[in-house]
């Protein structure tokens, strides 16, 4: 009895390992824990994998919303779909294996607390998933449908572009599935390879009709996420999944919205403007420190966090430059003359051609053009399928970032 | 002890680990337990038993190779209730509808039939750019639509307009999206027969084919969440039948437990393909017991078979929750469409024997015959009525306008955004300019 006991104690504890979501994150991978070697030595840090390429820096605690607790991205994404289905009776969450809490842990706890006719497993299928959910959505009902990896849209991608996206407009308003929300882990994660690390954003922002929206944090996120379940629109939210874990600040508990197709200035500056979203808005605003301290140099940085529609205004008055601008302050007149940069590099991980770098560079140059003091700088990955062994190679890293601004400086 | 004699479950170990533990749990729940669905009925785990314990089938072992050979030569048999010549074959099976309704799936279909004349006549003088008859079909629309409820959600492919006529679509309408004029509720933005009816919950049609099949298996179910004791019923061809989406479809109404009707009008060709080449098995029918739903194959050009397999499949889809499939075999009397002549892949003769032997329209009149419910005169004067109809309504939709290029513009998104609202105003400074060598004068001001 004691040796079934003792061996039911160590099924249950390899059980619960394997529930971690860590282990279970890729398809297709498992790592046999009896097979892991001891670690290397320090002297083999050449052999060891790469820390990550950026560091992740949260915003001050917000105080607008009432209280706050520490979340991850991933709790953060919990909180807003606990908050939705808590709000909404007929909102549904769906995908592949998130009743037991998703391969990302987003869903844990949501189809205990809702019931299993609220969260619930589909077969795997991903032109099934969005079809679903669009039909869900029609009837007025709140869809909230879930893709495992954004590498795994595209069969769904007929579903998004020729039926979402066009569902209001081909009706002339009798029908649409503005209630349908998908969202998908993206981006790059240290070693992803081709399948697991893609930003397929460029893809959809050639789609009128859905908005995407990608955000760089988990207080974005729980607020755009809101957002997006509350938009009458067919919305695709990236989450970026190297922030799952690597992300944490202080997060509201209620629901909150911050506002669709909105970029925000998270730091302002004179010299160059620095454009990105999700994961490359903390390489950027590293980017910046660098630029301050290297070369004196002030740097504007914005987070983009709608793909489309995409906040122009707020991306070209940073480039422009300003006429004189006139303060009243405590009676005195103050004459100001406000210059702004001049100068843009957008960067993204996604290959560089045709990446949405270039939308915003065509439209800035169309816009801008005599205020543009260099040419607009894109800073993106290569136009290769994503690298597994040479993702440090790869990825447009705060190097090659600082490198593209010195020229631009320079030019 | 009695914990290893009851039921258990066997775990060989991960690989890497130094020693093999033969672990004995009792785990009550989803695999102990049979589920609520009759037809899953897992197995309870002993190490005594030597029946086979997999998680993904429930079967008995068999120690003879043998392949199931698929039967395609006796498939699964067709439900009629009216032979060719419109009497009842077996008097239990006679639906006994009374005469209005009788009447009213005669004249949509033969509305229906006029109007299909008419339009296709207007494309070919190019007064309308595109169209697609139902000749043939008529038994599978209105047969199906007579045993719904009116409020019960429907998705089409393109070839289910006796849907809307047999709902009461006006003529206008149907002539006012062909026109695309200014009367059109889908703001002239798609081509001919892409209608769509709010009122008459009608999903408007899109040209992909298939996409609409889990589309529907989402509409139903959040009917069934809502406990709206609606059912959905999902319009699609046998070659729509072959796409991923329908798949898809099946396969989730099927595991999501929806309260669904899957109607397959197998109309033997898509466009120029015929079903020889669309599939091997057969049919469609064939496919649903694959997917763990109930299927039914019918005579699609007896009406009274439609109905009473759709009323059927509908009671129980939404007392049991269950998917439903109907595969309705016809055939397509007219060319695919206006862009198709058909005479390039089939004889003439194979056309005129449907349209002469084995017609919907012909096979009830014969019943309103024989019930004295309709004679040589209403039949005359009715065409006649049906025809006047049809050419007021297409006289009408002619000499509108059609809407204003601002409706270019709008429902893209719930909000118009910013940047699509420049570009509505540079189109309108265009205008301003180069307004001549665009049709401005039949578009609303």
């Amino acid at each position: 009895m004691a040796v079934v006991a003792a061996a039911a104690g160590w099924l249950l504890r390899l059980r619960a390992a394997g529930a971690e979501g860590h282990w279970r994150r890729f398809r297709g991978v498992r790592l046999a824990r009896g097979f892991l070697h001891p670690s290397a030595t320090v002297e083999d840090a050449a052999q060891r994998r790469q820390v990550a390429h950026f560091t992740f820096q949260p915003d001050p605690e917000p105080r607008e919303y009432g209280q706050t607790q520490k979340m991850n991205l991933f709790q953060s994404v919990t909180s807003a779909l606990d908050n939705s289905l808590a709000k909404d009776p007929t909102a549904v969450i769906f995908g592949e294996d998130v009743a037991f809490g998703g391969v990302f842990r987003c869903t844990v706890g949501l189809r205990d607390k809702y019931g299993k006719d609220r969260v619930f497993n589909t077969p795997l299928c991903e032109q099934g998933i969005v079809g679903f959910g669009i039909g869900i959505a029609v009837t007025g009902a709140t869809a909230i449908a879930e893709i495992q990896f954004a590498d795994y849209i595209f069969p769904a991608f007929d579903q998004i572009v020729n039926e979402a996206a066009k569902y209001r407009y081909r009706s002339g308003d009798l029908f649409n599935c503005g209630s349908l929300t998908i969202r998908s882990p993206w981006g790059c994660v240290g070693h992803g390879a081709l399948y697991h690390s893609q930003s397929p954003e460029a893809f959809f922002a050639h789609c009128p009709g859905i908005k995407v929206v990608i955000p760089r944090s988990p207080f974005q996120a729980k607020g755009l996420l809101l957002s997006c379940i509350e938009d009458k629109n067919p919305c695709i939210f990236f989450e970026p999944k190297i922030l799952y874990r690597a992300a944490a600040e202080q997060v509201p508990i209620e629901p909150y919205n911050i506002p669709l197709s909105q970029a925000e200035v998270i730091q302002e500056g004179s010299d160059v403007t620095l454009v990105a979203w999700g994961t490359q808005v903390h390489v950027i605003r590293e980017v910046a420190s660098m630029a301050k301290e290297k070369l004196g140099v002030s740097c504007e940085v914005i987070d983009l966090r709608t793909i489309i529609p995409w906040d122009v205004d707020t991306v070209c008055k940073s480039v422009i430059i300003n006429q004189i601008l006139e303060h009243i302050n405590g009676g005195d007149l103050l004459l100001q003359s406000v210059i702004k940069t001049g100068r843009l590099l957008i960067s993204h991980e996604a290959p560089l051609t045709g990446g949405f770098a270039s939308e915003i560079s065509s439209t800035v140059q169309e816009e801008c053009f005599l205020n543009l003091e260099a040419p607009i700088s894109r800073v993106c990955g290569y136009d290769t399928p994503f690298p597994h062994i040479f993702e440090p190679f790869y990825i447009p890293d705060k190097w090659k970032c600082y490198d593209a601004l010195r020229k631009m400086i320079n030019y | 002890m009695a914990v290893a004699i009851a039921a258990a479950r066997v775990w060989w170990p991960n690989r890497g680990l130094s020693q093999a533990a033969l672990l004995l749990l009792w785990r009550p729940g989803a695999r102990g337990l049979a589920r609520s669905h009759p037809h899953r009925q897992q197995q309870q785990f002993s190490s005594l038993d030597d029946k086979p314990q997999f998680p993904g089938a429930s079967a008995e072992f068999i120690d003879k190779l043998e392949f199931i050979q698929p039967n395609v030569i006796s498939g699964i048999p067709i439900y009629r209730v009216m032979d060719r010549q419109g009497q009842i074959i077996n008097p239990s099976e006679d639906p006994h509808l009374p005469k209005e309704k009788v009447l009213k799936l005669y004249k949509s279909m033969t509305l229906l039939n006029t109007m299909d004349r008419i339009l296709y006549e207007s494309q070919r003088q190019g007064r309308i750019s595109f169209y697609m008859t139902n000749y043939g079909e008529e038994g599978t629309h209105v047969g199906s639509a007579a045993a719904l409820d009116n409020t019960d959600l429907v998705f089409g492919q393109y070839r289910e307009a006796g849907v809307l006529m047999y709902r009461d679509y006006p003529l206008e309408l149907f002539m006012a999206q062909c026109y695309g004029n200014i009367s059109d509720l889908g703001k002239g933005r798609q081509m001919p027969v892409h209608y769509g009816c709010k009122e008459r919950h009608f999903v408007t049609i899109s040209s992909p084919l298939a996409t609409q099949i889990p589309q529907a298996v989402g509409a139903a179910y959040a009917a069934k969440r809502a406990n709206a004791n609606r059912v959905v019923i999902c319009y699609f061809g046998e070659g729509a039948a072959s796409e991923g989406d329908a798949h898809a479809g099946f396969n989730f109404a099927a595991t999501l437990e929806c309260p669904i009707i899957f109607f397959c009008r197998n109309n033997g060709y898509a466009i120029s393909t015929p079903t020889s080449e669309q599939y091997r098995g057969d049919g469609i029918a064939a496919r649903g017991p694959g997917y763990g739903i109930m299927s039914i194959r019918v005579d699609g050009n007896d009406v009274f078979a439609v109905y009473n397999a759709t009323k059927e499949a509908r009671r129980r889809a939404v007392a049991e929750n269950q998917p439903f499939l109907i595969e309705a075999m016809t055939y397509r009397i007219g060319h695919h469409s206006t862009s198709d002549d058909s005479s390039a892949y089939r004889s003439v003769d194979e056309v005129n024997y449907w349209d002469k032997q084995d017609h919907p329209i012909s096979r009830l009149r014969h019943y309103l015959l024989s019930q004295g419910w309709w004679d040589e005169e209403q039949e005359k004067a009715w065409r006649k009525q049906s025809r006047k109809k049809v050419m007021e309504a297409f006289e009408q939709a002619e000499r509108k306008p059609k809407p204003n290029p601002n409706l270019l513009f709008s429902d893209v998104y719930q909000e118009m955004p910013a940047q699509l609202r420049k570009q509505q105003e540079s189109l309108a400074r265009h205008l301003q300019t180069y307004g001549e060598h665009y049709p401005l004068e039949h578009f609303d001001k």
